[in-house]
Formats: structure tokens, C-alpha cells, sequence
């Protein structure tokens, strides 16, 4: 027979376990909860958000007003809205955490909302690119992009330089169906003709067949978006080894030349246009500072756009606390229309959307003097916000 | 006309990479009868250390290939006796969570190597350009990828049928007990086999690294579309392996040019009507979990 | 013979719900997670019944548990936010899911079989991506509200209301698995996993009895989908993934097959090590999952369950 009791002690006895010593919120610390994938596929967004903010704390110390401002990381492994929201339970209960921050995922995020609209907690989005979030909760801000928010001035850019027809060709799931909508709107708006809307499965790995029929199509360029990671690494491979780089099919891409996956993507990726709101190649002193603070914290680490998203988001924090301490709704009224000078430019926190407007660069992958490759950012649409909000 | 052609030499190329990367668990499958969930471990330790070679040590390509196939052959062996030994004639299930967990410690040990991002090897100049074929042009690496599955295929067929370790493997695939009475070392040919069917899934997953890229969740990424060649070729078949790594890779390429919309919907329907009517597979040796 | 049956049944399951009722009092502020473990034992139970006593290898559950979730949410969102309907609709969706694949898929054996279960869960996942007006796609099925439990209790912030829910739901299904494993369905079941063979041989329709118990099961895992659905009040695309399959299958082979407490057993060893290894030191928590798996396969064969056994053999018999 089963002994049952002595399994439900040890039962009992390993969720004891679980469960660590309940610690009282310190009256001067002000604790911030940050919930990202630290481990699975997508561990490098936790690591590039820590090495954001390890650097902005070590460039702008942990206190502010006498406040200390402290970190906690969560992971989420994947895109887990249950595991994200017990998380953020178990951080707003016990830890008490005055502001929560992360989040890659927009069901992460989502599943966040009901619970900082009752705790009134201000939520700083790093990345979630979905522009309908914000609208969800009034706690919602955002130091990421949008889909929209890039794909929109790439659209326009490119008519600009005289391409007329465009293949889109995106992964086929929510993020990728919004930078088609996007470029395609604003592509026929100026009166661009979308020749062709390829909608490729997530799971693919040969681009092959997508290339052969960008081809057939008669597009000038191909506009791509697809998640970074395998994904873009085979889609930018495919674009050389179909020919359509040496039969002049421009390429107009966003993060696919993101610069934790460029040194693999190697000289296939010279000479790739795309448009985005970060390139750790940004010439300004406030980058450089980034640049150089981040090389000191860990010498393998690189700047991209989490890392920066990840920065911004610390400041904007600091913001908050320096203008409202604890009180939630203070708080996100002192950020709205707040304007400061990021690694990637100029910025401000739209009043309305709560979502960062910023500049978008065109830029293209370059070698630099060591022979490494970078972003050129070449062109620059100034003081771009989330094009997407009222759709 | 043109459809065709294309679908057919890009559906050939993906087919001889997941051939390559799947046959050495078929034939490990058919002989040994453990599910080695681990097998496309053996694809990242290989495309890992090429990448540790080219990338960040600058060895030639030429030079670093034979080398990592070479290491991953080896380190099998040693693997063979000290994890998977234990796990012959033990519960399928006990199997799974032996394998399992083999996967989880080679994806940390990449992973604490290298970190998630993806792992890139460089081609060296002679892969990178391309080939006219009059309707379309074909990267070179394709060819090559084609060409050494092809050679890959042709060495099989010889080494089981026309040599004398073949002999003993098809014995002991056929049944072991008797393969043993007759004086076969059956030990040695399941470590040799193993370690065979290792380099080879290195191979597949250095060569088809364009592909599918390679980084430390490559053996869960890539889990289900290798269990799906095994499950449709049959178990300890090479033919049946190559028959269907080449139906699916087909199967897969020609959704995506036809109806990309529904590719993956194409894909796992078409597999499973394949499965629904041939559930031994091609081979027709059906392995019982 | 009843207060037998009470005593034989009805004392474990019932410590079950004490067990819970303590960590509920004694893990105030981690109800979040205890939650999810709770959800995750009625998953990884409806895989025992499938795999430990129907012999179905499967890697493809979460066919079912997702159908559950998406159709307890939908239902939330647009018919009625009763959350014991829900439940119903949830279970009921699962099954149906179950019966219809199971009829295609249980025709196979082995290898075949695996890759059928997961075919169903990738087709699934592909419709419910492409689907994205009903069911948001990628950015998750959200708008769901919950109307208080039986009219009175809240789904609250700390999540008290959903865990006693949520664990109330599993005693229940406990009670009915056990009832059901000495019941004639469940011992034909244990026969068919032994010897099909045979079992044919005596007159027992094999297929049919696998269908029947693997839509049960289908309607188990449906539940746990719609609870999930419900207490997290978001559904996403991650519910039909394979890692969730598989991760579920490992759970119930390190706690051990065919035994009901090897599922709950498995599953709270399985999310609280990796709770405490994925906080202590995320980028490295697998080596552990990793060693602990081989650990269990060199060290501790039958699973973790099989501790007992070895104790018992180690104190002489008495058990």
C-alpha cells in the first residue's frame, strides 16, 4: 500500500522549500520587479536587460533623493502570460515592489494588466512591440518600439528612393502581421504598390521558396520582418543565396541585422538597408558612454536595442521615483511628456500613448576599421511616434 | 515548369540535411531500440565546435570539419558506454527521461559556453558563390549539401551491404540474441554504430547549418521534425530514412512555394495521413514505445 | 464496504486537500505559483491515465489542454463568465478534441503514434496562430473576466480565490481517477497496457477501450486548459507547444507511471526545483533539470515513486 502521509510530508517539506522567508520591504528602498526570459531560448533578452540596467546604475548610482532603487529579476522563461502573471503576483504581494519592468512578450505583458491596475503600480515595457498594450492598462509605459514605429518611416523612405513595387514578406504570426500592415499603408499611401504579401510560417527554415517567388514577383525590394534569432539568420542568408541580392532586389528590413546575431550573419549581411530606433553604432557622447560602461562590465557583452530599451526604461524609472517616491499614479503622470537625451537619440514619453517617441534610422551594415560589422545609421526620420495607436 | 524544378532541387537539399542529421537514430533506433531523444545533441555539440574552430580559432573550413566530426565520433563512444549502456532492455519511458536529460545537460553545457545566441561558421570562399543551372541559380553550398548526402548514402548502402561489420550490424538489427550466438560482438557494433550514427548527425548539422542555424536549443528546436523522418522512414532502415527525409523535405518545400499561408498545417496533415496509412513507416519495422 | 472504500480512497485524497490547505496558509505570498503547480498535476494526471494506464505514448497532450483553455476563454469572453461552466466547456472541448484525433491517431503504435499526438498538437497551435481574430493570435487571448465563484468569491489579486479553486479541482479529479482505476474501464485499461494481445484475445474491444480513455483523458487535460485559462485570465499560443507536452511527460516519468501519486509527486518535485534553480541561477537551472533527470534514471529506476519500494526493502519489508 501507499503510504501517502509520508510523501505528503515530504510534499509539504519541499514547498516549505519554495517559499524563502518572508522579507519586510525596507522604508528607504524602493524595489523594482523586472520579469524577462532568463533562461530558455530567449535567455539573451534577461541578460541584455540586467547588462542595461547594471550600467545605468553604475553610471547613476542606486540612490536617488536618498531612495535606494533595487532590481529584482524574474524569469519567464518564454512567452508564459501564466507564469508571468504568478510572477508578478509574487512580486507586488511580497516583495511589495513599487514599479515593475521587462517583458518581451506582448501575452506577458497582457497578462500583467488587471494586476497593476489594482495595485496602480507603474509597468515599464522594455520590448513588447504590440501597440494595442498600453491601451490596456493606463500603468503602461514603453521604452521599446512598435512595429508600426519602424515599419512605417521604412515604407516611406523607400518610395522616397524611387522603389516603387515591394514584395512584404513577414513570419506569420501577430508582430510580423503588423509590420505588413504597417509598411503596406504607408507604402500605398505615398502610392507604392505591395506587388506581393508573403505570410511565412514561424517554423520555417529553408527561405528558399519565399526568395524563388519574391523573385517571380517583380518587386524592386523585399521589406522583411521575422523574429531575431535562427530566423533572420536563414531569411538574410536565403536573400544572397536565392541571387536576389545580385539581381537588385533591395532589401528594407527592421531588426534583422540586430547586433547580437550580425557577427554570425557575417558579409552576407553587407550592405542590408533596415530601419530601427538603435544601433550601437549611434554617433553621440551619450552612446559612447553607454558603449564604453557596458565594455566595462563585461567585455563580451554587446549593446542592442534590448540593452538600450533596458537603460531607458531604468532612467525613466529613476524619473519616477525622483518625482513621485511610491505613488503609482503621480508617478506616471511625472513621466508623460518626459524628454531626456538616450544612447539612441533624442526621446520623450508621448503624453497620450505612454510610448516613447523617438528617432528612426536608416541605417546599413558596414565594416568598421577592425573589420567588424555595424549598423551605419545614414538617414534619420526625426521624433517618430507609435504609428499604430489608432488602429 | 519552373515550380517544379524549384521545388524539387530546394526540396532536395533540405531533405539531404535532415537525412544526414536523422539516419544515425534510425539505425541506432533500429538496433539498439533506445529512443535517443538526445541524437540532435550530437548536431550542436558538432556545429559548436566548428564554430569554436572557424569562428573564434580561424582554422580553415577544410580543415575544421574532419576535425569536428571526427571529435563528436569520439566523444560518443565514451558516451555510449558510460549513459547509454545502462539504458539497453530498460522501460522506453525510462529511456525517454535518460535522453531527456542528456539533452538538457548538452544545451547547458553549450549554453553556458557560448550563451543562447546563434553560432555562426563562416564558409570559406569556394562554398559561398552560387551556380547557374540555366532556370535558376543554386548556392554552391547547396550542391555541396546535396553531393556529400548522396556520398553519405552511398557509403552506408556499401558499408552494410558489402562489408563484414554490415553483416554483423543487419544480424544484430534482425535479432540479437541469435547475432550473439553466432559469435557477433554486438557491443562493439552498437558503440561503433553509435558513435557512427553521432558523426554523422555533426555532419548534417555542420553542413546544414544555413538552414538551420546552430545554437544551444537546437536539440528541442529541431526535436520533432527529426523524430518525424525516423517515425515515417521506419525504424533501422537507411533507405527508409532517406526515402523519408527527402518526402518530407519535398513535402515541406512545395507548401511553402504553393501555400505558404498553411504551411505548417500542410505539413503535419500530410504527415499525418502518411502515418495514419503506413503507421510502421516506409520500412515497415514499426518500433513499439 | 462503503466506509472500506472511504478508507482506502478517500483518506489519501483527502490529506491531498489538507496538504494544500496548509500550504495555502503557510505560502501566502507564493499562491501565484502553487497555483500553477496545482493546474500542472491535473495536466500531468490526465497524461498518467494515457501513458501509465492506457500505454498510449503520447507527446501531443497539450492538444487537448490548450483546446480547453481556448474554448473556457472564448466562452468567458463572449458567452458567460460563470467560471464553473467554463470548466464544463472546457473539459467538454478537450474531449471532444480527444475522441475526434484519438479515432486517426490510436490506429497507430510507437514511434508512429508519438509523432500522430504531436502532428495534432502543431496543427492545432498553426489553426489557433492563424485564427488571430478569435483568438488574438500571438499577442494571446485576453479579455477575459471571471464572474466570482458561486456568485460570492472574487478572483483576487493575490490569488487565494483561484488557488482554492484550483485545488479543489484537483482533489476532485483525484477521486474520480482513483474510482476509476478499480472501476472495470480502468482495469481493462491496465490489462490492455499489459498485454493487448490478450485482452483481444478475452473480448475486449482494444481500440474502442483506448479511445474511451484517452478522450477522458483529453477531457482531464481540458480542464486543467480551462483552469488555467481562468485563473490567468490570458490565453496563449504556448498552451498547445510540445515543450509543454514534453515537459509534462517528464514530470510524470520522474514522479513515476501508472500511479496516481507519482503524477502529483513528479510534477511538485519537477516546478519547484526548477522554481528554485531558474532564480538562483537562471542562465545555468538545466544543468541541474539535467542531473536530476539522469540521477533518477541511474540511481532511483520506476521513478521517484520507486524510493518507496527501495525503502521499503531497505527496512525490511514493512510498508
Amino acid at each position: 500500500m501507499i503510504r501517502p502521509k509520508l510523501f505528503m510530508a515530504l510534499l509539504a517539506g519541499v514547498v516549505l522549500l519554495a517559499s524563502g522567508a518572508v522579507a519586510p520591504a525596507g522604508a528607504d528602498v524602493i524595489k523594482v520587479g523586472v520579469i524577462a526570459p532568463f533562461s530558455g531560448p530567449f535567455a539573451i533578452w534577461g541578460k541584455q536587460f540586467q547588462d542595461g540596467i547594471t550600467v545605468y546604475q553604475a553610471q547613476h548610482g542606486t540612490q536617488v533623493d536618498g531612495q535606494t532603487v533595487e532590481f529584482l529579476y524574474r524569469d519567464s522563461g518564454g512567452p508564459n502570460p501564466d507564469v508571468a502573471k504568478s510572477l508578478a503576483q509574487e512580486l507586488l504581494v511580497r516583495e511589495r515592489v513599487d514599479y515593475l519592468g521587462g517583458f518581451v512578450f506582448t501575452p506577458n505583458a497582457l497578462a500583467v494588466a488587471p494586476l497593476i491596475d489594482q495595485s496602480q503600480t507603474p509597468t515599464v515595457i522594455f520590448n513588447a512591440a504590440t501597440s494595442a498594450i498600453n491601451a490596456r492598462s493606463p500603468f503602461f509605459l514603453r521604452t521599446g518600439f512598435t512595429l508600426w514605429q519602424v515599419s512605417v518611416p521604412m515604407a516611406q523612405w523607400a518610395y522616397d528612393q524611387g522603389l516603387r513595387a515591394v514584395a512584404t514578406s513577414v513570419s506569420d504570426y501577430g508582430p510580423g502581421l503588423d509590420a505588413e500592415a504597417a509598411f503596406a499603408s504607408a507604402f500605398q499611401a505615398r502610392g507604392g504598390v505591395v506587388v506581393d504579401a508573403i505570410r511565412m510560417p514561424l517554423s520555417s527554415t529553408d527561405f528558399a521558396p519565399f526568395m524563388q517567388r519574391i523573385k517571380a514577383s517583380g518587386a524592386d525590394a523585399v521589406f522583411g520582418f521575422l523574429p531575431a534569432g535562427p530566423p533572420t539568420y536563414a531569411f538574410t542568408k536565403a536573400y544572397n543565396d536565392a541571387g536576389l541580392r545580385a539581381a537588385g532586389i533591395g532589401f528594407l528590413g527592421t531588426g534583422e541585422t540586430d547586433e547580437t546575431t550580425l557577427d554570425a550573419l557575417g558579409d552576407a549581411a553587407l550592405g542590408l538597408n533596415t530601419a530601427y530606433h538603435y544601433s550601437a553604432a549611434h554617433p553621440s557622447s551619450v552612446n559612447k558612454a553607454f558603449i564604453n560602461a557596458l565594455a566595462l562590465h563585461d567585455p563580451r557583452a554587446v549593446a542592442n536595442m534590448a540593452s538600450v530599451g533596458a537603460y531607458d526604461g531604468a532612467h525613466l524609472i529613476y524619473e519616477m521615483v525622483a518625482a513621485a517616491k511610491r505613488d503609482g499614479p503621480g508617478a506616471v503622470a511625472a513621466a508623460k511628456g518626459l524628454a531626456w537625451e538616450s544612447p539612441r537619440g533624442p526621446v520623450l514619453i508621448d503624453p497620450e500613448t505612454r510610448h516613447i517617441t523617438q528617432n528612426v534610422y536608416i541605417r546599413v551594415v558596414d565594416k568598421d576599421a577592425t573589420g567588424r560589422l555595424f549598423n551605419r545609421e545614414f538617414a534619420t526620420i526625426e521624433a517618430q511616434p507609435d504609428h499604430g495607436w489608432n488602429r | 515548369m519552373g515550380m517544379v524544378f524549384n521545388i524539387a532541387l530546394d526540396g532536395l537539399s533540405y531533405g539531404m540535411v535532415l537525412f544526414m542529421i536523422s539516419v544515425g537514430l534510425s539505425v541506432t533506433l533500429g538496433l539498439m531500440r533506445v529512443i535517443n531523444l538526445a541524437h540532435g545533441g550530437f548536431a550542436l555539440l558538432g556545429g559548436a565546435l566548428m564554430h569554436g574552430l572557424t569562428f573564434q580559432l580561424g582554422w580553415p573550413f577544410a580543415l575544421a570539419l574532419p576535425v569536428s566530426v571526427l571529435s563528436v565520433t569520439l566523444i560518443a563512444l565514451p558516451m555510449e558506454y558510460v549513459f547509454f549502456r545502462p539504458l539497453y532492455g530498460k522501460g522506453d519511458l525510462t529511456q525517454v527521461l535518460a535522453t531527456i536529460g542528456l539533452t538538457f545537460l548538452m544545451i547547458a553545457f553549450v549554453n553556458w559556453l557560448y550563451g543562447s545566441a546563434l553560432l555562426g561558421i563562416p564558409l570559406p570562399p569556394s562554398l559561398r558563390g552560387t551556380v547557374d543551372l540555366g532556370l535558376r541559380t543554386l548556392p554552391v553550398q547547396r550542391v555541396a549539401v546535396i553531393v556529400t548526402g548522396m556520398v553519405v548514402l552511398g557509403a552506408l548502402y556499401g558499408l552494410i551491404e558489402r562489408t563484414r561489420f554490415g553483416i554483423w550490424l543487419r544480424a544484430s538489427v534482425d535479432n540479437r540474441a541469435a547475432a550473439e550466438a553466432l559469435g557477433i560482438n554486438t557491443r562493439w557494433v552498437f558503440a561503433a554504430t553509435f558513435a557512427l550514427g553521432a558523426g554523422l548527425a555533426a555532419l548534417g548539422g555542420v553542413l546544414g547549418a544555413e538552414l538551420m542555424p546552430i545554437e544551444a536549443y537546437y536539440p528541442l528546436r529541431y526535436l520533432v521534425v527529426i523524430l518525424a523522418v525516423v517515425a515515417v522512414g521506419g525504424m533501422g532502415s537507411v533507405w527508409g530514412a532517406w526515402f523519408a527525409a527527402l518526402g518530407l523535405g519535398l513535402i515541406d518545400t512545395a507548401a511553402r512555394y504553393a501555400l505558404p499561408d498553411f504551411g505548417t498545417i500542410f505539413f503535419f496533415a500530410a504527415l499525418i495521413v502518411v502515418l495514419a496509412l503506413r503507421p510502421q513507416g516506409l520500412s515497415g519495422r514499426a518500433y513499439d514505445v | 464496504m462503503f466506509e472500506a472504500w472511504l478508507g482506502r480512497m478517500g483518506a489519501p485524497v483527502a490529506l491531498l486537500g489538507v496538504v494544500g490547505l496548509i500550504a495555502f496558509f503557510a505560502f501566502p505570498y507564493d499562491l501565484g505559483f502553487l497555483t500553477r503547480i496545482l493546474i500542472m498535476m491535473i495536466f500531468v494526471l490526465s497524461i498518467d491515465l494515457v501513458l501509465g494506464y492506457g500505454g498510449i505514448a503520447t507527446l501531443g497532450q497539450a492538444a487537448m489542454y490548450g483546446t480547453g483553455a481556448y474554448a473556457a476563454g472564448l466562452f468567458a469572453v463572449h458567452i458567460s463568465a460563470n467560471p464553473l461552466l467554463g470548466l464544463l466547456i472546457g473539459a467538454g472541448a478537450g474531449a471532444g478534441v480527444a475522441f475526434l484525433s484519438g479515432l486517426i491517431v490510436l490506429r497507430a503504435h510507437g514511434l508512429g503514434l508519438l509523432m500522430l499526438t504531436i502532428a495534432v498538437a502543431q496543427i492545432l497551435h498553426e489553426i489557433a496562430n492563424k485564427a488571430r481574430v478569435v483568438t488574438g493570435g500571438a499577442d494571446g487571448l485576453s479579455g477575459i473576466r471571471m464572474a466570482p465563484l458561486f456568485g460570492r468569491w472574487h478572483f483576487d489579486f493575490i490569488g487565494q480565490t483561484g488557488y482554492l479553486y484550483a485545488l479543489a479541482v484537483l482533489v476532485l479529479v483525484m477521486v474520480f481517477l482513483r474510482a476509476l482505476c478499480v472501476a472495470p474501464l480502468g482495469l481493462t485499461a491496465r490489462g490492455i497496457h499489459e498485454s493487448p494481445v490478450r485482452m483481444a484475445a478475452i473480448g475486449v474491444p482494444v481500440y474502442g477501450r483506448r479511445v474511451l480513455i484517452y478522450t477522458i483523458a483529453g477531457g482531464l487535460a481540458g480542464l486543467a486548459g480551462a483552469l488555467s485559462a481562468q485563473v490567468t485570465a490570458l490565453v496563449s499560443l504556448q498552451v498547445f507547444s510540445f515543450s509543454l507536452s514534453a515537459e509534462a511527460v517528464v514530470m510524470l516519468i520522474l514522479g513515476g507511471t501508472g500511479r496516481l501519486w507519482g503524477a502529483i509527486f513528479g510534477t511538485a518535485i519537477f516546478m519547484v526545483i526548477h522554481h528554485l534553480a531558474a532564480t538562483a541561477d537562471p542562465y545555468n537551472w538545466l544543468f541541474v533539470i539535467g542531473i536530476l533527470l539522469l540521477g533518477v534514471v541511474y540511481f532511483i529506476p520506476g521513478g521517484l515513486m520507486g524510493v518507496r519500494q527501495r525503502l521499503r526493502i531497505l527496512f525490511g519489508g514493512q510498508g
